[in-house]
C-alpha cells in the first residue's frame, strides 16, 4: 500500500532541464494525489468487496457446516448445486421472473418518464409521486403489500371486491399466477420510479433541435422517438437495462415475506434457495456454491447486454 | 509530500485496523462479566432478570438482543469465529444441533448436583441431553395448548365450559361455530408454517400414542397412521369450511389476529398467546389440552434452555447465572410476568394461582414432547421443507393425505439419514 514515496534520483546522475524536472515533479505530484483521492474507495471495495467474493469462492471448495471441521471436497458443491433440483426449479423461476419482470418495468417507467417530460408544475408533481415508493424498504413494501390482499382482512381485497374486481375472501397467495401477478404489481409500484427518473434525465440530455429538425423535416411523432429519440437513449437504456435485469435476478425479500416460496415451494427464487442451503440446512460450502454460479450468470447476462447495446450503437 | 503520504497509509491502516478490532471485541471485557445472548422478543423479561441478578451478585451479565428470525445462525457464525457469548438462551429444539457440533460446554456434573435436579422440566432435559452428557439447564416454558372462543361456543350452542376432548368433538364444534355464519370460522392455523405447525399440531399425534420421530432421531414416522389421522383431521376441517382462506398460506402472523379478533373458535397456540390475549381483553376465552383422537392430552414443551459455550471466557460466572436462573427467584420472576417456568416442584405454588387457566399450562409442561433431532430446523422449522410441505400437500394439496406422507417420510428418512451417518 505504500508507495515509494520520493522518486530515485535519475540515473547516471545525469541533470535534466529545469523546467522538464518540474514538470515532471508536477505529473508525479498529481498522480500520486490521484492514488490518494482513490484509497479510501480502494480500501473499501477490497475489505468490503474483494475479501468476502474470495472467502466465498474458497469455501465453494470445501464441505463447510456452520460449526465444525470444513474439508476440501473440490467442485463438489458445484457438481451437487447443478443437479440438485430445488437450485435448477429455483433458477428456472428467477430467470423467468426475469423474463416477465424486465419488459414490464421497463415499458410503464418508459411511458411514465414520456408523461413527465414537460417540466410542468405538475408532471413534476407527478414524477415526485412516483418516485416516493423508491425510498421504501423491499421488506418494508412487501409486508404491506401482503397485508394488502390478505383474505377478508385485507383493504385493497375488499376495495376490489366493491368494484367488482376481485373476491376478499379468496386467497390471492393461493395459487401461483395470481401470487406471481401480485409480487409483480408491488414490484413495480416500488422500483418503477427509479427506473422512469433515469430514463427522463436520459430524455432531457437529447437536444430538443434534434428532434425539431427531424419534425422540420417531415418526421412523425412516431417516426421521431424510433429513429431519434431511442437511438439517443441507448447508453440510458444499458443502464436501466442492466440495473433492471440485475435487481430480478437476485430477488429474495419480495418472494420470502409475500409469497413465502409458495404455493409448493413454486415461488423460490435462486437467492433464496441460497439462504435456505447456507442458514437453514447450514450448508455454508454448498450455498457458497450457489452463490458463485449465480454470480457467473449475472455477469454474463450484464456482459451480455452491455455487448448488444454497444454493438447496435455501432452499427 | 512524504508526510502526506505517511499520514495518509497511517489513516489507511487505522481503517484497516479498526474493522478488524471491532470484529473481535465481542467478547466479556471484565473477569466478572458474563455476556449473554437471547432473541430480542425476550428484551423486557431478560432485562428485568439481568437487573436482578446484577444487584445481588459480583458476576455481572451482559446481555445481547439478537433479533429472533436470525438468532441460530448469529449465534452458529460467532461461534465459529471465537466471537460468540459466554452463555446463550436457545429454542430448545436447537440444542441438540449445537451440542452435537461441540460448542456447548459439558455441565452434566453440575446439573446432577442441582439439589432441584429432578425437578426440572423433563422435556428441557431431553433436549439438552446428547449421547448421554448434560449442556445446559431449562430455562422458560412455553407449552402448545387449545384456545376457544367462550362467546362464539355459547352462541353455537356448545357449552363453553366442556371444550372438546377428542378430534370428533372438535370437528364438530369448528362445524358448529363455522354454521353461525357472519365471517366467523371453526378453526385456524397456520398452513405454511413449519415451526408453528411442529408446535401446535404434532400433539393431536402424541395424544394419540404415535410420533414423527423416533426417541433417538434417527426414524421418521412421517407415514405412520397417527400423523395421517392428524392431517385427516385438518383436512376435513378445511373442506368442511370451517377454515378462513389465509390458513393456506399464513405464515404466522394472520392465523393469530383472526383468533383475536373474535371470529374463530379454536386455535392452538402457546402460553404466550394467551397474555396477548389478555392484554387485548377482547376475547373471552377458555384453554384446554390439545386432544388425542380417542381422548388423552398431549403438548409441546417448548421454551428456552440456558447453555454455557465451550469457549466462554469465565465459565464459572456463566455456571452462576445459569444455577441462578433455575433457582426460585429467578423462577418466580417468570410466573410474574406470566411466563412458564421450568420447576415443576414450584409450579402449583408460584405459578397456578395467578389464573385458573395456568393449570392447563402447568398440566401440559408434565405431559410435554419435543422431537428430538440434530436437523430440526431443516426438518421441521423451513416453511420450504419436507414437514411445511407436508402439512400443504396433506391439507390443501389435489393428492390425498397418504400420497404426501409417502413423499414426506422419503425426504424425511434421507435428510436424517445423512446427518446421522
Amino acid at each position: 500500500m505504500t508507495a515509494p514515496v520520493t522518486a530515485p534520483p535519475a540515473p547516471g546522475g545525469v541533470a535534466l532541464p529545469r523546467r522538464r524536472r518540474r514538470r515532471a515533479t508536477l505529473a508525479r505530484r498529481r498522480t500520486r494525489l490521484g492514488v490518494l483521492m482513490v484509497l479510501p474507495a480502494v480500501v473499501m471495495l477490497g475489505l468490503f468487496f474483494l475479501w468476502p467474493l474470495t472467502q466465498t469462492v474458497r469455501m465453494s471448495f470445501y464441505d463447510w457446516p456452520m460449526l465444525g471441521e470444513h474439508t476440501w471436497v473440490g467442485l463438489e458443491n458445484y457438481a451437487d448445486a447443478l443437479t440438485d433440483s430445488d437450485f435448477l426449479a429455483a433458477v428456472g423461476f428467477t430467470l423467468r421472473y426475469t423474463l416477465i419482470a424486465t419488459p414490464l418495468l421497463f415499458a410503464v417507467a418508459l411511458v411514465l418518464a414520456l408523461l413527465v417530460r414537460g417540466g410542468t408544475r405538475a408532471a413534476r408533481a407527478f414524477q415526485t409521486i412516483w418516485f416516493i415508493p423508491v425510498v421504501i424498504g423491499m421488506a418494508a413494501a412487501s409486508y404491506l403489500w401482503m397485508y394488502l390482499f390478505q383474505p377478508d382482512l385485507g383493504p385493497a381485497s375488499a376495495l376490489g371486491e366493491r368494484a367488482g374486481l376481485l373476491d376478499a375472501s379468496q386467497n390471492y397467495f393461493a395459487t401461483f399466477t395470481s401470487a406471481l401477478v401480485i409480487v409483480l404489481a408491488m414490484v413495480t409500484w416500488k422500483v418503477v420510479g427509479l427506473q422512469m427518473l433515469l430514463l427522463s434525465s436520459g430524455l432531457q440530455s437529447i437536444p430538443v433541435e434534434v428532434t425539431e429538425a427531424a419534425r422540420i423535416d417531415g418526421a412523425g411523432r412516431w417516426q421521431a422517438f424510433r429513429h431519434i429519440t431511442l437511438p439517443l437513449l441507448r447508453p440510458t437504456l444499458a443502464l436501466v437495462l442492466v440495473f433492471s435485469v440485475a435487481g430480478s435476478l437476485l430477488a429474495f425479500d419480495q418472494f420470502f415475506i409475500m409469497t413465502a416460496g409458495g404455493p409448493s415451494n413454486s415461488t423460490i427464487t435462486a437467492v433464496f434457495q441460497t439462504y435456505r442451503t447456507s442458514f437453514i440446512q447450514f450448508e455454508l460450502g454448498a450455498g457458497a456454491a450457489m452463490s458463485v454460479l449465480l454470480m457467473v450468470v449475472l455477469a454474463a447476462v450484464s456482459a451480455l447486454q452491455m455487448l448488444l447495446l454497444r454493438n447496435t450503437d455501432n452499427a | 509530500m512524504r508526510r502526506r503520504v505517511r499520514r495518509a497509509a497511517a489513516l489507511a491502516a487505522a481503517v484497516v485496523l479498526g474493522a478488524s478490532a471491532c470484529a473481535s471485541g465481542t467478547g466479556g471485557g471484565d473477569d466478572d462479566t458474563v455476556t449473554l445472548w437471547v432473541r430480542d422478543y425476550q428484551k423486557a423479561i431478560m432485562g428485568t432478570l439481568a437487573d436482578e441478578f446484577n444487584a445481588t451478585h459480583d458476576t455481572q451479565v451482559e446481555v445481547t438482543l439478537v433479533p429472533a428470525t436470525s438468532f441460530v445462525q448469529k449465534l452458529g457464525t460467532a461461534v465459529a469465529a471465537y466471537q460468540g457469548p459466554d452463555i446463550a438462551s436457545l429454542d430448545l429444539v436447537f440444542a441438540p444441533y449445537f451440542a452435537s457440533a461441540g460448542v456447548l460446554a459439558d455441565v452434566t456434573d453440575r446439573v446432577d448436583a442441582l439439589p432441584y435436579a429432578d425437578d426440572l422440566s423433563p422435556a428441557h432435559l431431553d433436549q439438552v441431553t446428547y449421547e448421554g452428557r448434560t449442556y445446559g439447564v431449562p430455562f422458560t416454558g412455553d407449552v402448545s395448548v387449545m384456545f376457544y372462543n367462550k362467546t362464539l361456543f355459547a352462541e353455537a350452542g356448545l357449552d363453553p365450559e366442556a371444550p372438546p376432548a377428542t378430534w370428533a368433538e372438535v370437528q364438530r364444534a369448528a362445524e358448529a361455530v363455522a354454521a353461525l355464519g357472519d365471517g366467523t370460522n371453526g378453526f385456524v392455523f397456520s398452513g405454511a408454517c413449519g415451526g408453528c405447525n411442529i408446535f401446535s399440531l404434532t400433539p393431536l399425534v402424541w395424544a394419540s400414542g404415535g410420533d414423527v420421530l423416533n426417541a433417538d432421531g434417527t426414524e421418521a414416522l412421517l407415514d405412520s397412521d397417527e400423523v395421517g389421522g392428524a392431517l385427516q383431521l385438518y383436512r376435513d376441517l378445511y373442506d368442511a369450511g370451517t377454515m378462513p382462506e389465509l390458513v393456506r398460506t399464513d405464515a404466522g402472523p394472520n392465523a393469530a389476529s383472526a383468533f383475536q379478533s373474535g371470529t374463530v373458535g379454536m386455535r392452538f397456540d402457546g402460553t404466550a398467546f394467551m397474555s396477548t390475549l389478555v392484554s387485548d381483553g377482547s376475547v373471552d376465552f377458555g384453554v384446554a389440552p390439545i386432544p388425542g383422537e380417542d381422548g388423552g392430552s398431549a403438548s409441546f414443551a417448548g421454551g428456552d434452555v440456558l447453555s454455557v459455550m465451550t469457549g466462554a471466557d469465565n465459565p464459572d460466572g456463566a455456571w452462576e447465572f445459569l444455577q441462578w436462573a433455575t433457582d426460585r427467584d429467578a423462577q418466580q420472576v417468570l410466573a410474574d410476568h406470566a411466563i412458564l417456568p421450568v420447576r415443576m416442584d414450584l409450579l402449583d405454588e408460584i405459578y397456578v394461582p395467578q389464573d385458573p387457566r395456568f393449570a392447563v399450562f402447568a398440566d401440559a409442561l408434565s405431559v410435554g414432547h419435543v422431537p428430538y433431532s440434530i436437523v430440526e430446523n431443516e426438518l421441521f422449522n423451513d416453511n420450504n421443507g419436507v414437514w411445511a410441505g407436508l402439512v400443504q400437500d396433506a391439507v390443501f394439496g389435489p393428492g390425498g393425505v397418504a400420497d404426501a406422507q409417502a413423499a414426506a417420510q422419503e425426504d424425511a428418512q434421507a435428510i436424517l439419514d445423512k446427518a446421522n451417518d
